[in-house]
């Protein structure tokens, strides 16, 4: 079921899990309407993947996606020809073929007879479909998460355009397929390398950042029903201060919620320098960034 | 509505951001869809479809702020959100700010007509008063990206500097020019002159601040990798600049070690990798030898995907013990990379690829150091390098090449030109800066690397062997 306005996509996906900000249930709203792709970018960790996931949910509909990488293809991105299948078959059906051409007086009426069956074996039978092109043949509408799009090649985004901008690709052997629904798209880069023009021109563009102070809290009482309200504010707040600091990688949303838990399991209802000190590896992962935070721990636990 | 979009794109692509019709149209159907009537709404709206990267997004901001709150309400969508704009300011009615213009430029007319209503610049500050800032923010474009002149005697940091006092003092004329006109003119009722002036005044601070700030660009994709991988206790922490003869015989054989490793590493991973497509062709003809029957089915061998790479090398004093070692990496390992080019500079650059083409690395460097035509007494100019860069070199960069700088980023105090590495950036695959020194250096004295951090996909530390290691294994694998 489609959503109806900005503020159904807020319900609908709090209801399913997922807190968002005005600013994401107007974008996922307006993509709906216009029928273009999501661009998503932001640091790792913010819910970029759980966005679309909770779209999928939040509209009943099935989620393929596609995770890029370098040196990714058509062959794995869109379709493949089961060449080996193709090939077994012609072997068993060789004495069909040899009837289909018994009654030919020459060579060249043997091979139009041949060519007049060569549908036969490329034919959807023998398409292996990959991510994409099973997004746009399904006849009910997906969603699709092209994940990490800043990974893949020039070439790829490329081939991406002709999808993005006309929902149809081109099969040589087939012809051109046009999208039977057309899937609602989201992309999400980490900023690995900067996207070309095209392709955002093409994209909605949604920047999602770490989250606010109070979004934070309701995310985290969200996943972690049991969390003491004191114990939540003190997490959230230093996770926050955290952010502040200088750091390589900054804790996200999920490390929050490691931490909320080992807090929990550790049952620490107090966060004191030796508390931070020794659960400190749920929130940062850089030996650098241990040394950032031991050098502020003062800043960070001050009321 | 329509109008007032199109003005506000036009301010952006004078501000350099690249919007499409297409983006418009899209933006303006979106409008249509929400029927929008809050301005959070609104600015999400123009936002998600003028700046589609995080790092627009402080461009976009400060002309949002500039154009719908800044500028007279007749450009704000008044019935929108005219109240929330205008509460707190203190704002002359447009009517007597446009009619003091309309009789300044009258007046103006008369006593110089011979100048032909003032130059541009002049006409840009009465436009942005009168409150369509477009002229202005091109001016401003133009200063940020002009080029120093390049002059072989004599070299200068302040062509920017002195075009940026000239509107400052245009400023300031204009202030007085309409306190004198003001004061003189008895058209004005006494109650509307402090008001107007006022308003005149603040909005041409508004232009000054806008002339003088520059936002800078939230780089949210920056990977500042540091090495915490020790491969080599002491001698891997030793900054090149201060290794011994004995020490740098010990790191080349170490570099021979890794270089050798790597490319053992790579050439089993690509021919891993070479197992493509199935080969019809092929396959068909190996079948004869079975009664046709596929028993062997052949693979289209994949040809290997290798980046090009670009290195751009500061040669001045300590980088250069650096760039060496680095450029001995880069060329030791050509065969995992499709292209090495490598550029050094001081002040200008040079494109050495030839000594590497046609030496070994070792020998190549020496060669570098002994050239003439390099000036190593030069004082290194980052901003000079890159624009020679841009002019002579650019076609090499695309969306397969990695752009390597080694350098310490220490300009001494000549323009810095950090578009120019922005330009760059658009046009590579990936911008890496490897900087000499350690991050704690960074910004200080005459180091611009803070301003140019902003503009690479990667910032790294790289002043020892250990972090040369950390960051070629990076690189390669």
């Amino acid at each position: 079921m489609l959503f109806k306005s900005v503020a159904d996509v807020q319900t609908r996906m709090e209801q399913a899990g997922y807190i968002p900000s005005q600013e994401i249930s107007t974008i996922v709203f307006l993509a709906q309407e216009t029928q273009k792709p999501v661009l998503i970018e932001g640091p790792a960790g913010v819910g970029k993947t759980e966005l679309a996931k909770c779209i999928a949910a939040c509209l009943e509909r099935q989620m393929i996606r596609l995770q890029c990488y370098e040196g990714l293809d058509e062959s794995k991105a869109l379709y493949e020809w089961a060449y080996a299948k193709q090939l077994l078959y012609t072997q068993m059906l060789k004495e069909k073929i040899n009837d289909v051409i018994s009654d030919t007086a020459s060579l060249a009426q043997a091979v139009d007879e041949i060519a007049r069956h060569e549908d036969a074996f490329f034919s959807d039978r023998f398409l292996q479909t990959r991510p994409l092109l099973s997004a746009i043949t399904s006849p009910d509408p997906v969603v699709l998460l092209i994940d990490e799009v800043d990974k893949s090649d020039p070439e790829f985004e490329a081939f991406l355009l002709e999808l993005l901008s006309d929902f149809q690709v081109t099969i040589p052997e087939l012809g051109t397929i046009a999208a039977k629904s057309r899937p609602f798209v989201v992309l999400t880069s980490n900023n690995y390398r900067d996207m070309s023009d095209a392709l955002k021109r093409r994209c909605i563009h949604l920047y999602i950042d770490y989250p606010a102070i109070e979004t934070e809290k309701e995310i985290v009482r969200l996943k972690i029903p049991g969390i003491e309200e004191r114990l939540l504010d003190k997490v959230v707040q230093t996770v926050a201060r955290i952010r502040q600091l200088d750091l390589k990688k900054k804790p996200c949303i999920s490390e929050t919620l490691d931490w909320a838990r080992s807090l929990m399991i550790l049952q620490q209802d107090e966060i004191t320098e030796d508390v931070i000190f020794r659960t400190l590896n749920t929130l940062c992962k850089h030996k650098t960034d241990y040394g950032v935070v031991r050098a502020n721990i003062g800043q960070l636990i001050k009321a | 509505m329509v109008n007032l979009i199109l003005k506000f794109v036009s301010c952006c692509r004078a501000a350099d951001m690249r919007i499409s019709t297409a983006e418009v149209i899209d933006c303006l159907s979106q409008l249509e869809i929400m029927d929008t009537c809050e301005e959070p709404l609104f600015q999400t709206i123009l936002r998600a479809n003028f700046a589609k990267s995080r790092r627009e997004q402080g461009v976009f901001n400060r002309l949002y702020h500039l154009f719908f709150h800044e500028m007279p309400s007749g450009l704000n969508p008044e019935s929108l959100f005219s109240e929330e704009i205008q509460a707190g300011q203190s704002q002359a009615p447009e009517p007597s700010m446009n009619e003091l213009l309309r009789q300044l430029k009258e007046s103006q007319d008369d006593t110089h007509h011979t100048q032909n209503q003032g130059d541009t610049l002049d006409r840009a500050l009465m436009a942005f008063l009168g409150g369509s800032p477009l002229p202005f923010i091109e001016a401003v474009q133009k200063i940020h990206t002009q080029d120093e002149q390049a002059s072989p005697l004599f070299k200068s940091n302040l062509g920017q500097l002195s075009s940026r006092l000239d509107i400052m003092l245009r400023i300031n004329r204009l202030k007085t020019q309409m306190v004198q006109f003001l004061g003189s003119n008895n058209a004005w009722a006494e109650k509307d002159v402090p008001s107007v002036t006022a308003a005149v005044n603040r909005r041409l601070d508004k232009a000054l601040e806008f002339l003088n700030t520059e936002p800078r660009p939230d780089n949210a994709g920056l990977r500042e990798t540091g090495s915490h991988t020790l491969h080599y206790k002491t001698l891997g922490q030793i900054p090149f600049s201060n290794l011994t003869l004995e020490e740098i015989k010990a790191v080349k054989e170490i570099i021979d070690k890794l270089v050798r490793k790597l490319e053992e590493i790579t050439s089993r991973r690509f021919s891993a990798a070479s197992r493509g497509v199935v080969d019809v062709k092929k396959t068909i003809q190996r079948s004869v030898k079975y009664l046709g029957v596929p028993v062997e089915i052949v693979h289209k061998a994949k040809p290997l995907r290798k980046g090009k790479i670009v290195a751009l090398c500061d040669v001045s004093g300590s980088v250069w013990s650096t760039a060496r070692f680095m450029l001995n990496i880069l060329y030791s390992l050509k065969t995992c990379f499709s292209r090495v080019k490598s550029h050094v500079f001081i002040d200008r650059t040079f494109d050495v690829t030839s000594f590497f083409m046609s030496h070994d690395a070792n020998e190549a460097i020496k060669r570098i150091l002994n050239d003439t035509r390099i000036n190593y007494n030069a004082r290194t100019d980052y901003g000079m390098a890159f624009q020679q860069f841009r002019d002579h070199h650019f076609q090499e960069l695309d969306k397969k090449t990695t752009l390597i700088i080694i350098g310490d980023a220490r300009s001494n105090y000549y323009n810095p030109r950090e578009p120019l590495l922005e330009a760059m950036r658009d046009r590579c695959r990936r911008l890496i800066w490897l900087n000499p020194e350690q991050e704690k250096f960074w910004g200080t004295g005459d180091s611009e690397m803070l301003k140019y951090r902003d503009h690479c996909n990667e910032a790294r530390a790289c002043g020892n062997l250990n972090q040369l290691m950390a960051f070629i294994e990076a690189l390669v694998l």
